[in-house]
């Protein structure tokens, strides 16, 4: 466990870094940084944001799939790490 | 001031403490991640590929244009003035109050309030689409929060109205009347609050006689719920202020909610004073009871520096808890942070009255001012000049503007009053309305000095 929450804050820590959200299979939040409204909106639109941007991926070329997604935005970049049972999600501000 | 549960960092979501539920795997997800979240992290921190570079999802406005000139003829022949406008909340229908903002007795005056729905196919701007015919000048209106055809009015004579545009025959819904309750004196500013029960709101007024009350709508009629009065004893750290002769009243003409926090509201006085009220105050006023059905209470905690005149406008910034901005006939805005008395800032507008003020809606660091002379400027804290980013001439042959307000849907449109009985609506440039890149890191900075 103590792994876990080491693991969370080297990257939470890192330069820009504004929130970290790891979310379980079902798009639900199961670590935050951030307050509770802003980790449950994060974590249900990227959820859905990453499952199409996978299938995307999979319906041009079967034999590929999703490694990584990124956004970027006026505002900032936030970066999702998918895999089959968790997704990190981490916002930064790239410019601080 | 207490921190916001909001701004709580680094909570354990969903359970704290020894009971966190181990999740399977999860350790080694991160573990399998890591090193190529941070190697992103680290360069992006250091990339330029960015740089410069925007997207243009809205068709870009150069300019600032004047959209509309809306004039209701008759009462621009009896000379009447436009005291105050507002929005519905749906952003299509601007409603404009006339009266008079000069001297002089206007108390048997008849006048009126239009409304023009910009949105309707047809729009004459010549022809209101309502006119709501009022006995006395009407001093201050406010468009209800939800509701798009209820307007509440302040009358010169003190009465408050609330109109329903919806109804055919008589468009009076509740009102006041000259009860004991009453505003003796003109109401210069209306506004709709939240009540105690869900979905409840009550009228707020504030008139020059220094009271601010508070009516629920209640059949026809508009019944005190609660009230203020604002009387120079009670005014505090009022050591520096003349004990001078006549009415100790504090005279209201100006008024601000807070959006942050429903307890607390600013007034400007007639007397240059602007004092941070409560509505969970206390303490009695010390105004001698005149009739009123409610003992009033007084609301002033904590004064600002004074002004040299009138403080005609004040607003609260939609994007920091703590600043706000206040305009008067000195000519100039003040940016204020609510800690300290001192202003951050006092910016030179005008050598003329200042009559309104408003923050930009979309850029935290713009503000629009609305001077005696008919012109609005717009103020860029984020520039190094402090002149004007923008100038917009009223056209009203020197009479002034008195009042402004942003479309509260189409944001990139302003809303001008003017003395020659005429409301301008103004469609503002991108570059007064698209956010930059740091405006609340820069507003948060200007916030945080200390005045010298």
């Amino acid at each position: 466990q103590a792994e876990v929450e080491e693991t969370l804050k080297r990257i939470q820590t890192h330069k820009g870094v504004i929130g970290t959200i790891v979310v379980n299979a079902e798009g639900i939040p199961i670590r935050t940084t951030l307050d509770n409204s802003t980790t449950v909106q994060y974590a249900g639109l990227l959820h859905q944001l990453t499952m199409k941007a996978r299938s995307t991926v999979r319906d041009i070329d079967p034999q590929n799939d999703l490694t990584f997604l990124r956004i970027r935005s006026k505002k900032h970049e936030i970066m999702v790490a998918p895999d089959k049972e968790y997704m990190l999600i981490v916002i930064q501000n790239p410019s601080e | 001031m207490l921190t916001d549960p909001q701004d709580h960092l680094a909570h354990q979501f969903p359970l704290e403490g020894e009971l966190r539920p181990t999740f399977s795997g999860l350790s080694d997800f991160l573990h399998r991640v890591e090193d190529m979240i941070v190697k992103e992290l680290a360069k992006n921190a250091k990339s330029h590929a960015f740089d410069g570079f925007d997207v243009n999802w809205e068709d870009q406005n150069e300019t600032v244009s004047c959209k509309h000139r809306l004039q209701h003829l008759v009462a621009q022949e009896k000379g009447l003035h436009v005291t105050s406008i507002s929005w519905s909340c749906t952003g299509s229908v601007i409603a404009c109050a006339f009266g008079r903002v000069d001297d002089g007795d206007w108390s048997a005056e008849k006048s009126c309030v239009c409304t023009w729905n910009l949105d309707r196919r047809g729009l004459n701007p010549k022809r209101p689409n309502t006119v709501i015919d009022v006995a006395r000048p009407v001093m201050s209106l406010s468009f209800h929060p939800t509701s798009p055809s209820l307007i509440a009015g302040g009358l010169y004579s003190g009465e408050v109205v609330v109109w329903d545009t919806n109804r055919t025959q008589d468009p009076v819904l509740a009102q006041t009347g000259m009860s004991t309750d009453a505003h003796r004196e003109p109401v210069y500013q209306v506004a709709w609050v939240p009540g105690q029960r869900r979905g409840e709101m009550l009228v707020l007024s504030a008139g020059s006689g220094g009271r601010v009350l508070l009516w629920t709508v209640d059949g026809g009629s508009l019944v005190l719920s609660a009230g203020y009065a604002l009387v120079r004893q009670q005014v505090p750290h009022n050591s520096s202020l003349s004990k001078g002769r006549g009415s100790s009243n504090v005279g209201v003409t100006s008024l601000a909610l807070s959006p942050w926090d429903s307890d607390t509201f600013l007034v400007g006085s007639e007397g240059g004073l602007v004092l941070k009220c409560s509505f969970s105050a206390q303490e009695l006023a010390a105004a001698p009871p005149d009739g009123e059905s409610v003992a009033l209470r007084a609301p002033a905690q904590f004064s600002f520096s004074p002004r040299g005149g009138p403080v005609h406008s004040l607003h609260y910034s939609p994007f920091h808890r703590n600043l706000f901005v206040s305009v008067g006939t000195d000519g100039l805005a003040r940016l204020h942070s609510l800690l300290q008395p001192d202003p951050l800032l006092s910016l030179r507008v005008s050598d003329s009255y200042l009559f309104g003020v408003r923050w930009s809606p979309t850029r935290p660091l713009v503000f629009a001012a609305a001077t005696g002379q008919g012109l609005v400027q717009i103020f860029d804290l984020g520039r190094k000049s402090l002149r004007p980013a923008a100038t917009m001439d009223q056209l009203t042959s020197g009479q002034p503007a008195y009042c402004m307000e942003f479309n509260p849907c189409q944001t990139d449109l302003l809303a001008v009053g003017n003395a020659d009985g005429s409301v301008n609506i103004w469609h503002l440039s991108t570059e007064l309305t698209e956010q930059g890149h740091r405006e609340t890191a820069q507003l948060e900075q200007l916030a945080n000095e200390v005045a010298e």
